[in-house]
């Protein structure tokens, strides 16, 4: 009967032993995912992203994910939080901006081997799940360092109201958006509402024109040419002429000149203009200044005869996470990264923000389908300013903005700035 | 009684140490710093010597930011004092109401930078603005449309609103200054029968000299290093037609939009600030050394 007892004590303390043996291993597999977060933590996008991580984080006890809201400028605050030996593991961004810091600056994780498992909730890999184009924009040899996870198209967003009231359709050609405008003019539109001192925004046209007559990818070959002689190319004068010839028709009013940002889109708002070429985060923006009636309706920027480039190849402006090449928990960071590309997770983004989103299969807010109709359309996909910002962006800032906004406002003529444009590069690049 | 130098060390100590190192550590930082050419990303760093001081001097953004910086200094300067000196006269006259007055003046000192460029961006708004408003209800249709924020008037149209939020401060400076000054001597003025204006050239002026002197470098310093307001002034991004010394280092070093992060040309610019801001400091304290007088 001793015996039996002691046997059993021995069991019981046996089972005690491993019970806590297991407790404390359980303890010491919780693992810390710290996420510095580009949005501040009352926004719509900061919203979703918390149910994100409230969900990972019931589907995996053993992680919590500590979120930092700092807003905009949080790849600066990443910059220094890393140089200080501050743990990060997951940060988000403008894909183009993080592009241009973090990424390039060779602080991204390599996530090619995380994108070939298979996703969540479909038997294809990650990568698969994927819009056309969003994985690769910023690709570096075949290596993808950022997910992204919202997805903006830069398109002329207007009131399909306007367009049945004048009698247009969407323009597919140059000729046909100049004939656009001429009717809206006469009907009292000013056909296009712009900012005449923004030239993250202004600089749209100049993409776009380019892309529509050379093809995306020729703008950054110009930036980068080093004797700045590609400057000279006629596609130059060409488009500068093209876009001035907007001002001087007026279809971009002249009172433009005068209004920063917001005040030229919010003319759009007020049904003083017809047309804003803008990102598709537009609608939500102007949300709260449009009567209920407004039929928000977005199209490409039209094809131009005999150019190289398609109506169908869109600017896409995209946000993505990138997960920072030092983290000790790589694998955890990644099922979180797969884990926010679920249909469900995504289509919750879509429908509680309002946003466009990269997965595909996903319906997008009824004010944006036709962003979401460009992007699955996409035959190619470029990024801001065709790829400038995001790999040289103080030449954008210094050489490209400065004179490009004196064109668009009309200080120089066209071949000023193509001279200044070839002059100016060559001397950027001479010492860079 | 006599105080040891051993104690004043003690207690001196304590901010002298603060000083050092969060002023003095940083300065000379800053200028090692500036030697190199680094994104600020990790220690991912190359000397370049004094090439980013070469390249300073031949870029064209950073000496538009220097004239407008000039500009405010000097042009804001003049007006803002010249209307602080009107203001301060008018109200010591004994009119009613000075507190009144001083408080309204004061009042846009005590709102947010960000508050104040919204309001006067919204006001030069061509037609929706408040200036727009005034001018289409006068008539004035082409004045209701002109482009106060286009490339040509947009910093102009930023130092009016410059001014108008620092003379207040000013003026405060100077009224507590002028209360300072012993009313018999006004009294004495006024039995001789001395005019309002010879009352504040010959009696106001030279009281107020010090005040005057140290109300100048507040000024020197503030607008050569001028940051928030143009910084917030023009929508998304700072416009190049408004940039100032600080925003284009805050452009190349920081980064808004942009992913520039020139970290080690920006501190090379931050110590172009720096010096002009000595320079300044010490030029202004040159021109106006006076004989002190006792009251």
């Amino acid at each position: 009967m001793l015996r039996t007892k002691g046997i059993v004590s021995l069991v019981v303390l046996l089972a005690m032993v491993v019970v806590a043996l297991g407790s404390v291993a359980a303890q010491e597999e919780q693992i810390e995912l710290v996420y510095w977060s580009m949005w501040n933590e009352t926004e719509g996008q900061a919203l979703v992203i918390q149910k994100w991580i409230a969900a990972f984080e019931a589907e995996h006890p053993n992680i919590k994910i500590n979120a930092v809201w700092n807003g905009r400028q949080n790849q600066t605050l990443v910059r220094t939080a890393l140089a200080g030996g501050t743990v990060i593991d997951i940060v988000d961004q403008d894909a183009d901006q993080i592009a241009g810091g973090l990424m390039q600056e060779g602080f991204g994780l390599r996530l090619n081997d995380y994108l070939e498992m298979p996703a969540l909730d479909e038997d294809v890999p990650l990568k698969d799940v994927f819009l056309p184009g969003t994985l690769d924009l910023f690709a570096m040899d075949g290596d993808i360092y950022l997910l992204p996870y919202i997805y903006n198209t830069v398109q002329f967003w207007y009131d399909k109201r306007v367009f049945r009231e004048v009698g247009i359709e969407v323009p597919l050609t140059w000729e046909q958006f100049l004939a656009n405008n001429d009717k809206l003019r006469e009907a009292g539109y000013a056909p296009i509402a712009a900012e005449g001192n923004e030239p993250f925004y202004s600089t749209f046209y100049l993409a776009n024109m380019v892309a529509r007559i050379k093809g995306p990818g020729f703008l950054l070959q110009t930036a980068e040419d080093p004797t700045g002689e590609m400057w000279r190319d006629p596609v130059y004068l060409q488009t500068s002429e093209m876009l001035r010839l907007l001002w001087d028709r007026g279809d971009i009013p002249a009172v433009t000149l005068g209004y920063v940002w917001p005040q030229g889109q919010n003319t759009l708002a007020f049904g003083e203009a017809a047309q804003s070429l803008v990102g598709s985060w537009l609608p939500i923006e102007l949300a709260n200044m449009v009567d209920p009636g407004f039929e928000w309706g977005g199209f490409n920027f039209p094809a131009v005869e005999g150019g190289e480039g398609s109506v169908n190849d869109t600017q896409a402006l995209l946000l993505a996470f990138m997960i920072i090449k030092d983290t000790q928990h790589p694998d955890e960071a990644a099922e979180f990264l797969r884990f926010i590309m679920t249909k469900e997770n995504q289509q919750l983004m879509a429908d509680e923000s309002l946003v466009g989103v990269t997965r595909k299969g996903i319906e997008w807010a009824p004010a944006i389908a036709d962003a979401q109709a460009a992007a699955m359309n996409a035959e190619r996909i470029f990024p801001d300013v065709d790829g400038v910002y995001a790999k040289h962006a103080e030449y954008l800032n210094t050489i490209l903005g400065v004179n490009y906004s004196e064109l668009w406002q009309g200080k120089i003529t066209p071949q000023e700035f193509v001279d200044k444009m070839a002059t100016q590069s060559a001397e950027y690049w001479a010492t860079h | 009684m006599r105080i040891s130098k051993r104690l004043i060390i003690l207690f001196l100590l304590p901010a002298s140490a603060l000083y050092f190192w969060f002023f003095l550590v940083p300065t000379f930082s800053a200028l090692g710093y500036s030697l190199y050419d680094w994104r600020g990303f990790g220690t991912n760093q190359s000397f370049v010597g004094l090439n980013n001081y070469v390249e300073l001097f031949n870029d064209r953004l950073f000496w538009r930011s220097m004239s407008n910086s000039i500009l405010i200094l000097l042009l804001g300067g003049l007006i803002i004092f010249g209307l602080a000196f009107v203001m301060t006269m008018m109200i010591t006259s004994g009119i009613k109401g000075r507190k009144l007055f001083r408080a309204i003046i004061f009042l846009p000192n005590v709102i947010a930078v960000i508050a104040l460029t919204t309001l006067w961006g919204y006001l030069y708004t061509p037609k929706f603005g408040l200036l727009g408003a005034f001018f289409d209800a006068i008539g004035l249709d082409q004045l209701a449309e002109f482009p106060w924020l286009g490339p040509d008037t947009i910093f102009w149209a930023m130092l009016v609103a410059i001014v108008w939020i620092e003379v207040g401060f000013y003026l405060v400076l100077f009224l507590a200054g002028v209360d300072k000054i012993p009313e018999d001597f006004y009294e004495a003025a006024r039995l001789d029968g001395a005019s309002q204006f010879q009352m504040f050239r010959l009696i106001t002026v030279p009281l107020l000299w010090d005040v005057i002197t140290v109300g100048m470098v507040l000024w020197s310093i503030y607008a050569v290093k001028i940051f928030e307001f143009p910084f917030s002034f023009t929508g998304l991004e700072p416009n190049v037609n408004s940039y100032t010394v600080a925003v284009y280092m805050y452009i190349l070093g920081f980064g808004q939009r942009q992913p520039i992060y020139r970290l080690g040309y920006a501190t090379a610019v931050g110590v172009m600030l720096l010096l002009v801001v000595i320079l300044v400091v010490m030029v202004l304290r040159r021109l106006m050394r006076r004989e002190q007088l006792q009251y």
